[in-house]
């Protein structure tokens, strides 16, 4: 809402006050300005005449013109190169040392003729183009001829001398839609007088125009009558307080409602009344039919709309647009003027889905007083009858299905004062609500009742009282003090913490965590679904292609990352992100790892490409961290490949015999497709809800045997597809309790080895609980062990 | 001494000691003297033949000049030892400016260290951390916030829908109703980190996927006072001791009396300058009392209880905090960007 400071001065007293001190008050009560603009401006303006225009020796377009300035500058030479320049015209003159909002007035030589001075267009003294036509646009402004030269006041002479403030509404405050009601805000926060004019143009005629409405939609409607108005150009004030809120003049009739509307924050009709098909305007909601409007656009309206209809026919598309048929044109002679309520949700609809915003329409959207029709028509027949030469009124004609009533709420001074942690006074609250407008009746008691103005459609119960009093006494004095509350541990829960101890954790490992946006396009949306295939939820009114599915799968993501990454020379990459996933049937948390090209942790000069085993080293830090046992989790190749991953180097996560997830070295093909360049990748996606809730036991110490363990080695070739893990579990198996553990420390293929075999090396650890080893007893497990290996993996023992 | 031959041996022994410049040289010197072929061993071996009278004092020179040698030999190889050492130590030096192993830690995006960091502030106040979907009904996201349908403020928060009844939450604040429904009456103290998306254009300052933190305190007797008490609190932790925070009028359907909530500049320290457009304060969240149809919507009676509510944005705050420049940064991941922040507190 733009709000002429000019204007609003009429209405309430602004001595003394800075417009940037008003906008600081109207921001710290609730209203924020989010700029001061000045409808034009420029310091050494003077009026003058051209007395002599000459043609520039040396230009085709330049003039050389002599300037009577008045008597306090005299004469000066000035070069110009607008082309209605001329003897005898009067003009704004930007003396040398003008600041003007694009440039900077110097004394100057403009090919070969010294310039001292501007001739100025409204357009340069920063005068929006919008407002401007043509003429004025392409040369410097024509003064009229009864202008004073010497003038120094030329912005107030032209009516520009305005600031205007740019008030960001919120949705609370329809009312200041209204440059009335912005008065009265500002003259209770400044304490202020407030001044609004109210007018009274007699009835001299009885009209015949009906008005109703046929829907609760249209809860009141007003209308008068007018004869013999004439249009011609609006008078120059209101022409110039439209600009400055930002409408642009239109004809005297046109701008008389906007500019009603602008005071008072209730949108006006106009309807041709000859043009009508009968004399009656009602309102009803039950139209399905097309509409021809103002903009001579068809548009389509349907059952639900708001429209005044004139003998069953749509005469206007209520609070949002008229109809062509009964529009006000240059030779409309007698018209009606309507001031309704229409309930806002239509309007919503109706003006939401045929795309047509205007000040008027969302005026209804957020709210109207309906308590003002009367005053507002009077108020628009005044200007009528002052400017349109309105000959003769009819009496105002009202409809009304709402009794209007009071808002009245009983409250105390405690209540208002425990809301918002204060101690003001009876007194203070009542001044505070009185300065505002309310009426407030106020017991000895501390209780009291409050009248809420008829514009404060916001205000309808005590804590709304709170805000009215606080933002007006201001919220220094809220005494900040914690509250005294039940001692309570804050802290994460069980599932929250394992969270935060996974992305710690990779994070101290060296892992950089990323966060990537939920929303991917129809076609991302199934790439690495690796876990599970579930039905994703798709955006009914997407912005973009890119960002049409809420994501079921994190990796993707992740690999988008590692590829925008190796694309600016990032190759060596460790990246993860944990995410929540929503699909129609499930909502789980995700953990997603890649890591590209090398490992850098052991230093620059010991590189090592990642691998399978780095992923699974990780994974497995991640499982003994949270004190899951080794038992309760496996990986096992993955059967069903969909060539995203390396077939050979690829495992299911199983935790508690249920897959949760996947990884391995990226298949090749997606390498290339991802454009991570010729380097390895490993990536993992996994849920982690299992694990976040999953059961563990409490740690209890358990003894270390005082007797000496005996540490052996064992060499052996067996067929390349047998699992360590199956040996190393067979030798536990096998050593009856003495076994203490088994560890491989070498694998070996290639020279050496027959082909499709492979050389393992894994020392095994004996130790007992209660006594010293002998030799024979480890002797005798050993060769149990050995004697197994070879049965079960046809294991042929070396050295 | 009276044998002349000792007195020989010892000399030739020193001598060959005192020119010996190597470990191994002082051992063959040691062999020398010391094996059981060698003079002086023979003349060790000599001495229980003698007749009484000679065998003590024989003995005794001879004890004393194969002692003198020991000693000068064990001495010199010490000696050369050291000199040994020293030299293979010396040879050993490497370039200490060559990397060291790699022991850092991997970064946080900025926009978790801050969600993680806010996130304990509130946890050493006492405050739990709730949960909720992003994927969101119409009735949690605005109806039970006090938004009803064709509520003007809905179109404060342009919204992607699933279908009619289905959203991406705008705003975290839809976890209020849902803790207010599973608390049933009981008093609450939660705040909720989130991912939250609007209809907007991705901009240098807009996106269309942004987070937030919301904060919920219902009990007796709560007013403005506790949210601002509390606020500051968070405040001074988050930005520094020296920052002082204001409350200015706003609105929220959800809250009333509602406030925006700034903060002393950190860069002017509230003189006013570039980063604060020359206010002094810069807007860091917003709240409120919890509006009294909020409660009795979500089943808390407005006459007994109260509360507060906030709303504050992680980008927002590590915006400020960290100087970023635009938001989409947090969303590409550049590993130059995330590894400006490796430092912990």
């Amino acid at each position: 809402m733009l709000v002429s400071l000019k204007n609003l001065k009429q209405f309430v007293n602004l001595d003394g006050l800075t417009p940037e001190e008003i906008a600081k008050g109207l921001t710290f009560s609730g209203v924020e300005v989010e700029e001061i603009t000045k409808l034009a401006s420029g310091t050494n303006l003077v009026i003058g005449q051209i007395i002599e225009c000459e043609e520039h020796p040396n230009s085709d377009h330049l003039h050389v013109l002599k300037v009577d300035l008045g008597p306090k500058y005299g004469f000066e030479q000035i070069v110009c190169g607008a082309p209605n320049a001329r003897k005898g015209l009067k003009v704004i003159v930007a003396r040398v040392g003008a600041i003007l909002p694009e440039i900077e007035i110097k004394k100057g030589v403009i090919r070969g003729v010294e310039s001292n001075g501007m001739c100025c267009s409204l357009l340069e003294l920063g005068v929006d183009k919008k407002y401007l036509s043509e003429k004025q646009v392409n040369g410097i402004e024509e003064l009229p001829s009864d202008a004073l030269v010497g003038n120094e006041d030329v912005l107030g002479y032209l009516g520009l001398d305005d600031a205007v403030l740019n008030l960001n509404i919120l949705a609370n405050r329809p009312d200041l839609l209204s440059a009335y009601n912005v008065a009265r805000e500002v003259g209770a926060i400044f304490s202020r007088e407030v001044n609004i004019p109210s007018y009274d143009v007699k009835a001299d005629f009885s009209t015949k125009v009906e008005v109703g409405s046929k829907t609760s939609r249209c809860s009141q409607f007003s209308a008068r009558e007018i004869k013999n108005i004439v249009t011609k150009e609006s008078p120059e004030w209101m022409k110039q307080t439209l600009m400055a809120m930002g409408v642009r003049s239109i004809n005297n009739i046109v701008d008389i409602g906007n500019y009603v509307m602008l005071m008072t924050g209730q949108p006006l009709h106009m309807y041709d009344a000859d043009k009508l098909p009968k004399k009656e305007l009602f309102a009803e909601d039950n139209h399905d039919c097309d509409f021809v409007a103002l903009d001579e656009k068809t548009y389509k309206i349907i059952n639900g709309d708001i429209v005044i209809c004139s003998e069953g026919q749509p005469m206007c598309l209520g609070g949002v647009m008229g109809s062509l048929a009964c529009a006000v044109d240059e030779n409309t002679r007698n018209i009606i003027i309507e001031a309704a309520s229409f309930d806002s949700a239509s309007i919503r609809h109706t003006s939401m889905r045929l795309g047509l915003v205007s000040e008027s329409s969302s005026r209804f959207v957020k709210g109207t007083n309906h308590f003002q029709a009367s005053e507002v028509l009077q108020f628009a027949s005044y200007l009528i009858k002052e400017y349109c030469e309105g000959q003769s009124f009819s009496d105002i004609k009202e409809y009304q299905s709402e009794t209007l009533t009071d808002l009245k709420i009983s409250t105390t001074v405690d209540k208002i004062n425990n809301r918002l942690g204060t101690s003001f006074s009876s007194k203070q609250i009542k001044e505070a609500l009185e300065r505002l407008h309310f009426k407030v009746m106020m017991n000895k008691d501390g209780k009291f009742i409050a009248v809420v103005p008829t514009y404060r459609l916001d205000v309808s119960g005590s804590a709304d009282l709170s805000e009215e009093v606080i933002r007006l006494l201001d919220f220094d004095n809220v005494k900040s003090e914690l509250p005294c509350l039940d001692t309570k541990l804050g802290a994460l829960s069980l599932g929250q913490q394992r969270l935060r101890n996974i992305r710690d954790y990779l994070v101290d490992r060296g892992l950089d965590e990323c966060v990537t946006y939920s929303l991917v396009s129809e076609k991302e949306a199934d790439c690495f679904n690796l876990i599970h295939n579930e039905e994703h939820y798709r955006i009914l009114n997407p912005l973009t292609e890119d960002r049409v599915v809420f994501r079921t799968h994190l990796l993707h993501s992740l690999l988008k990352v590692a590829s925008y990454n190796v694309n600016r020379q990032n190759k060596n990459l460790a990246i993860f992100e944990t995410s929540h996933m929503q699909s129609k049937s499930n909502r789980t948390e995700h953990l997603a790892i890649v890591l590209v090209g090398q490992d850098l942790s052991q230093g620059l000069l010991k590189k090592e490409a990642y691998d399978f085993y780095h992923m699974k080293g990780l994974l497995e830090g991640v499982f003994e961290m949270l004190g899951v046992e080794k038992s309760r989790f496996r990986f096992e190749l993955i059967k069903d490949h969909k060539d995203e991953l390396h077939p050979g180097k690829s495992v299911d996560i199983i935790f508690q015999n249920k897959v949760i997830g996947k990884f391995g070295e990226l298949h090749p093909n997606k390498i290339a497709e991802y454009d991570l360049g010729k380097t390895s990748a490993v990536v993992l996606e996994m849920e982690l809800d299992a694990l976040l809730e999953a059961k563990v036991s409490i740690v209890k110490m358990s003894p270390i045997s005082r007797f000496p363990s005996v540490s052996r080695d064992l060499a052996f070739i067996v067929d390349k597809n047998v699992l360590v893990r199956d040996i190393l579990k067979t030798i536990k198996t096998m050593g009856r309790g003495l076994v203490s553990n088994a560890e491989v420390f070498d694998v070996y293929e290639g020279k050496g080895i027959p082909e499709n075999k492979k050389s393992i090396a894994i020392s095994v650890e004996y130790q007992k609980e209660d006594a010293t080893l002998t030799d024979k007893e480890v002797n005798d497990v050993e060769e149990q062990i050995k004697f197994e290996l070879s049965k079960i993996y046809k294991a042929e023992l070396r050295g | 001494m009276k044998n002349q031959r000792l007195q020989e041996i010892l000399d030739a022994a020193l001598l060959e000691i005192s020119q010996a410049s190597t470990v191994e040289e002082i051992n063959n010197v040691r062999n020398t003297y010391f094996s059981k072929k060698s003079e002086l061993m023979g003349m060790m071996s000599l001495i229980g033949t003698l007749p009484p009278e000679e065998k003590k004092t024989f003995g005794q020179e001879v004890g004393m000049v194969k002692g003198q040698i020991a000693s000068a030999i064990d001495e010199k190889a010490k000696l050369l030892a050291e000199q040994e050492l020293a030299k293979k130590l010396e040879a050993e030096k490497i370039d200490i400016s060559l990397p060291g192993k790699n022991f850092a830690p991997g970064s946080k995006n900025p926009f978790h260290v801050i969600k993680d960091e806010m996130t304990d502030i509130f946890l050493g106040m006492g405050f739990e951390v709730a949960d909720g979907p992003e994927i969101e009904s119409d009735m949690f996201n605005f109806e039970l916030l006090n938004i009803p349908k064709d509520h003007p403020a809905r179109d404060m928060q342009d919204t992607f829908y699933i279908d009619e009844n289905t959203l991406l939450r705008t705003h975290t604040s839809p976890v209020q109703a849902r803790t207010m429904a599973a608390k049933k009456g009981q008093p609450i103290r939660i705040i909720c980190p989130g991912k939250t998306y609007r209809r907007d254009d991705d901009d240098a300052t807009h996106s269309h996927q942004f987070a937030q933190i919301e904060g919920l305190v219902i009990d007796r007797n709560i007013n403005i006072g506790h949210l601002k008490a509390t606020l500051e609190l968070f405040a001074k932790k988050m930005f520094g001791e020296k920052r002082e925070i204001r409350l200015r009028p706003s609105y929220f359907p959800f809250t009333e009396p509602s406030v925006e909530v700034d903060i002393t500049c950190a860069n002017c320290g509230g003189k006013g300058c570039n980063m604060c457009k020359g206010t002094g304060y810069i807007e860091i969240l917003g709240g409120g009392m919890v509006h009294p149809n909020v409660l009795k919507m979500n089943g808390y009676d407005p006459e007994v209880y109260s509360g507060f509510a906030f709303g504050i944005g992680i980008e927002r705050v590590a915006i400020l905090r960290y100087g970023i420049d635009d938001i989409r940064k947090f969303y590409q991941n550049d590993v130059r960007f995330l590894h400006q922040f490796k430092k912990k507190i």
